[in-house]
């Protein structure tokens, strides 16, 4: 229900990868997050974790 | 292909072109489709639009909370624009809350009895009069 930050490997400021996200969609290998504005940016990896209460979520990213 | 975009209200004005791959999730199924298309619009939000799918149907989407939903064009948005979404958000999400808490206070009457309830529901209305507040700001900053 409340948007998240989303993190590329470790939740540290510098591996934000999107704030405001409203949706994430797992498809083809790749996260695909959609923010507030409806931009989009993907990542090829997995969804490692979210946390919904705090907000955010850490994707792993394929090496 | 785009049939109309309008955009209600705006802050600006302004013409492109361009082509983006459009998903849709609809009557159970997923799928994209590329396309291209020019138009003019204003930059301010919500608005709708509709459009014809590769299949050959058309239908609107009705947006809100400045969401550009199935636009995924390259459309930059100011900072003001995209505050005042965030207002709209957080102003929608908290009235959402609000019901959730007025919820738990008739919960809470039948396990803590009515003086629980009280509180509660006292603490819902100071909730209540903060989002009027923020819906205020958010209002004065729309039309600017």
């Amino acid at each position: 229900m409340c948007l998240s930050t989303v993190y590329k490997n470790v939740m540290e400021p510098a591996s934000v990868v999107m704030k405001n996200v409203m949706a994430i969609e797992c498809r083809e290998g790749k996260v695909i997050l959609t923010d507030l504005m409806e931009r989009q940016v993907e990542i090829i990896g997995t969804l490692e974790s979210a946390n919904l209460v705090d907000g955010y979520v850490i994707v792993k990213e394929s090496e | 292909m785009h049939l109309h975009h309008d955009h209600l209200g705006g802050a600006h004005d302004h013409e492109h072109s361009h082509t983006h791959t459009h998903e849709h999730t609809h009557d159970g199924v997923t799928h994209s489709h590329e396309h291209s298309h020019a138009h003019s619009h204003d930059h301010a939000h919500p608005h709708d639009h509709d459009h014809l799918h590769g299949e050959g149907h058309a239908h609107d989407h009705n947006h809100c909370a400045g969401a550009c939903s199935g636009c995924q064009s390259q459309c930059e948005h100011t900072p003001q624009e995209e505050l005042v979404a965030l207002m709209k958000y957080m102003v929608g999400h908290n009235a959402a809350h609000a019901r959730e808490l007025a919820e738990l206070a008739a919960k809470a009457q039948q396990v803590a009895g009515q003086g629980a309830y009280e509180q509660i529901m006292a603490a819902v209305s100071d909730f209540e009069k903060g989002n009027l507040r923020l819906s205020a700001v958010m209002a004065a900053m729309d039309v600017k």
